[in-house]
């Protein structure tokens, strides 16, 4: 009887047991990551911090650290890679923003004549500093509170004044939060983005070799993607410059 | 300090400023240049010398003249130019004589010159051939000039180059000009020849002259191209056309007809040059270096470097220069040999072309960025670019000396000497050094493509307001709907309230309080079926009760043991002593059994 029930609390426990498990090796991994980065042996360093991303787990200190070991070990396009992951998880962090802007002034190509959109601009100021949970959550929370005055109104019957305000700025508050929600899951996730990461990365008008070079990229260089065929991906640079570059030249985020 | 005062005083200031910077002091880089709009002429024709002094002063004195014997000189006056870069003045000043020849010969005009603070700076030298003839013309000229006829042409196109042979890549210049002996009105307007196969620059158009061909005297309109060729092989310059509108000829003179040619009527004509064949050359294999890339002309190089001491893995930007006369845009960048001691980049390409004398020419310059990747005395070897030379016919090879810098390692610079790349000149809205540390913990994780979106908690959080308000609205629905039907109120609470009244029934299930007992039995079965009917449950009798249920349901032993069950429950309300704990069992079975079965027939 005995054995039985350990055996049957032994089984319910077992997630939770695996998982403090791993987590305690990924965090031990981790330390010994640092510690090669600490000593300078940054190659091994990102080694180790590429094993505990493949055992399932992701963070944004974790991407930070791999950006700067990268970056130490002269591989700036994976710098600018991982840092653009870190950010994507944490956009409110001040050492992500400077690495990724420390280490983006290296690139040999700077791509001058930028063309922003004013309206895009406008937004990605609005919500770039927020993670997407955060956003998602405070959408909720409009969203929550539209509904019970919804159920006051609909369910309890009660319509006065101040219901009937609550409810109309509780809407506006709501399509607002979503849209910004919206526009920021869209361009972190539904916007394919790119970073080049080997040095000898031309870009061509067409997708082939014998096409013409449009011009010459350079690790680090972060690009939207358009279309792809089979080896190559249609890319649009931040400067509106567009051609074609092979799909084992960049890193897709 | 009042505003106006203000910028009169900074007015002031840039006054000074520019009087400093824009004083009359004598500079060496006085220079003096003469050129003629021709080099041959005939005798009844003329040429205009122009003399150009330019420098960095302001007042630019006139040019001291030779004494002319051989022509009769006329002024065309002056045209002067001021501009101010960067507070260096640079002016120049051009003097426009006619010259008419007064005798043949080869005449050199070699002694202008300007004097200014007892210094005298001396014109280039230039030839004039004055013909005997009376005219600088070919014979190919006089007979384009010449209609079918035999008599002269009132207008015609002439296109010529000044080489059938040229090499791949050597400028020819092909020369359009346009006669024309009558009145003409407006610009005459070009249609430019087909260059296919040619690199094509337009050298520019001359200022009109005039031009005796077979004793006419034509107003020629000039126009200049250089022409590259890109291919080898027989290449054809197309035709040029060119249309204007002259004079119309009077064919018989009309006395009223006096203001016709006042008032400018004229004829739309048209123009067209003979196509031109020339045969391009190949350049000579022989000698030909393996680093040639088709640069041809003449050419020099040269190489500097902004500084020649820097800290490690700071840039030293190399200007590489390669100027001279030939194609400019053709010329390829020269290879950078690949440097263990230096990271090196491609940092800019500028070219300028220049036009001077009709010829192309210019300077392509290469800015190329080397790195220092170690302390020391380090070099950037001579770099060497190989061109052919046109005047010579040979290959050739430019170098430049090599380039010594010293690196130094700079103080306090430990935490960023280990930077795999040079920190940039700029650093964008940061004034650190090097990227900040790494994050001692690993932090929140979560699974890669962890959604929030899709968490249980999120849709629960997000989904139990949206059941939260359903319910409320249905039940609301529900409320307002048997507010409106007592019937169906009375029906939806039958079961209700007979369940309840059962319930007390059992609790009376006792031959003590079998009065009530059976009273609580009778009152849930009659009051059931007359909320489920919506009739009132007063002056119902047990067989009227048995008639009604029997009509709604096909179940006969249902009927009568509802009746059996009523009658038996009027029967204990008379004689309660008799009832035992048995009869009282089993009528309260019977009673929930009925209901059960009550509750499966369709009242309404």
């Amino acid at each position: 009887m005995r054995r039985i029930i350990l055996l049957t609390v032994t089984l319910c426990f077992l997630p939770a047991i695996l998982f403090v498990g791993g987590a305690a090796a990924q965090t031990d991994e981790f330390a010994m990551a640092n510690e090669f980065y600490e000593n300078k042996d940054y190659s091994s360093a990102v080694r180790l911090y590429l094993s505990v991303l493949n055992h399932g787990a992701e963070s944004a200190n974790l991407y930070f650290n791999l950006g700067n070991a990268y970056f130490k070990d002269g591989d700036l396009g994976h710098a600018v890679f991982y840092y653009l992951k870190a950010r994507r998880l944490a956009p409110d962090d001040q050492d992500i923003i400077h690495n990724l802007e420390f280490v983006r002034q290296f690139s040999r190509v700077q791509m001058e004549g930028v063309e922003l959109n004013p309206l895009r601009t406008f937004f990605i100021g609005l919500v770039e500093g927020y993670r997407l949970g955060t956003l998602a959550w405070l959408s909720s929370i409009f969203f929550i509170l539209f509904v019970l005055i919804l159920c006051v109104r609909y369910g309890l019957g009660v319509s006065n004044f101040p219901v009937r305000i609550g409810a109309v700025v509780l809407l506006v508050l709501l399509l607002a939060s979503s849209g910004l929600t919206s526009f920021k899951y869209r361009d972190d996730y539904l916007t394919r983005r790119a970073v080049i990461i080997t040095e000898d990365a031309n870009v061509h008008t067409g997708p082939s070799d014998q096409s013409d070079v449009e011009l010459e990229g350079a690790p680090g260089l972060i690009v939207e993607i358009i279309s792809e065929t089979v080896d190559y991906y249609d890319v649009l640079f931040e400067n509106k410059r567009r051609g074609w570059i092979k799909k084992d030249q960049v890193a897709v985020l | 300090m009042s505003k106006s005062l203000t910028t009169t005083l900074i007015c002031a200031m840039v006054l000074i400023a520019l009087g400093g910077a824009t004083g009359v002091r004598a500079d060496d880089d006085t220079v003096v240049r003469v050129s003629l709009d021709r080099d041959t002429i005939g005798m009844d024709e003329q040429v205009v010398l122009e003399i150009e002094v330019s420098g960095s002063i302001q007042d630019l004195p006139p040019p001291q003249m030779p004494t002319l014997s051989m022509f009769e000189v006329y002024s065309q006056g002056r045209s002067s130019n001021i501009s101010i870069v960067n507070g260096q003045v640079s002016s120049s000043v051009t003097y426009r004589y006619l010259l008419l020849p007064t005798k043949p010969g080869t005449f050199s005009i070699d002694r202008v010159a300007v004097v200014y603070n007892n210094k005298r700076y001396k014109g280039n030298e230039v030839n004039l051939t004055v013909l005997k003839s009376g005219s600088s013309v070919s014979q190919q000229l006089e007979e384009r000039a010449t209609d079918e006829e035999g008599s002269t042409r009132d207008y015609f196109l002439e296109a010529d180059v000044d080489k059938r042979s040229p090499f791949v890549n050597e400028q020819v210049t092909l020369t359009l000009k346009f006669y024309i002996g009558v009145q003409h009105y407006g610009s005459p307007e070009l249609s430019e020849p087909t260059t296919t196969g040619f690199w094509t620059e337009i050298l520019g158009n001359k200022a009109a002259y005039y031009q005796v061909v077979n004793n006419r005297k034509y107003k020629v309109i000039e126009r200049k191209y250089a022409l590259f060729p890109t291919q080898t092989g027989e290449l054809t310059i197309g035709r040029a056309t060119i249309r204007t509108t002259v004079a119309a000829k009077s064919r018989r003179r009309d006395p009223f007809d006096m203001f016709g040619d006042f008032f400018g009527r004229g004829v739309e004509v048209t123009a067209r040059s003979q196509p031109i064949k020339l045969n391009v050359q190949p350049l000579p294999e022989e000698g030909r270096p393996a680093d040639f890339t088709g640069t041809i002309g003449a050419f020099s190089l040269s190489a500097q470097a902004d500084k020649r001491e820097v800290e490690v893995n700071q840039p030293v930007t190399v200007t590489v220069r390669i100027s001279g006369t030939g194609n400019i845009k053709s010329i390829a960048e020269p290879v950078i040999p690949q440097l263990d001691e230096f990271r090196a980049y491609k940092a800019s390409t500028n070219e300028s072309i220049s036009k001077l004398k009709d010829e192309i020419g210019g300077a392509k310059i290469y800015e190329e960025v080397f790195i220092p990747r170690r302390p020391g005395d380090l070099e950037i070897p001579a770099l060497k670019y190989s061109y052919f030379d046109l005047k010579s016919r040979q290959y050739k090879y430019l170098t430049t000396q090599p380039i010594r810098i010293k690196a130094i390692k700079p103080e306090g610079y430990a935490a960023s000497a280990d930077l795999p790349y040079a920190s940039p000149d700029l650093t964008i809205g940061s004034r650190s050094r090097d990227i900040r540390y790494i994050k001692e913990d690993i932090g929140a994780t979560s699974r890669p493509g962890y959604m929030l979106f899709v968490t249980p908690v999120y849709l629960v959080v997000n989904g139990v307001p949206v059941v939260l308000l359903a319910s409320l609205i249905l039940v609301r629905r529900r409320r307002e709907k048997l507010a409106g039907n007592v019937g169906l109120a009375r029906s939806q609470a039958a079961s209700k309230m007979a369940r309840k009244r059962l319930a007390k029934a059992r609790s009376l299930a006792h031959p003590e309080s079998a009065e009530e007992f059976f009273a609580e039995i009778r009152l849930a079965l009659i009051a059931y079926i007359a909320d489920k009917l919506n009739i009132s449950p007063h002056g119902l009798t047990v067989d009227g009760i048995g008639r009604l249920v029997g009509e709604k349901t096909d179940d006969g032993a249902l009927v009568e043991k509802l009746v059996g069950v009523l009658q038996k429950c009027d029967y204990a309300r008379f004689a309660p002593a008799s009832l035992t704990q048995q009869d009282v069992a089993e009528s309260l079975a019977a009673a929930e059994d009925i209901m059960i079965k009550l509750e499966a027939v369709a009242f309404a």
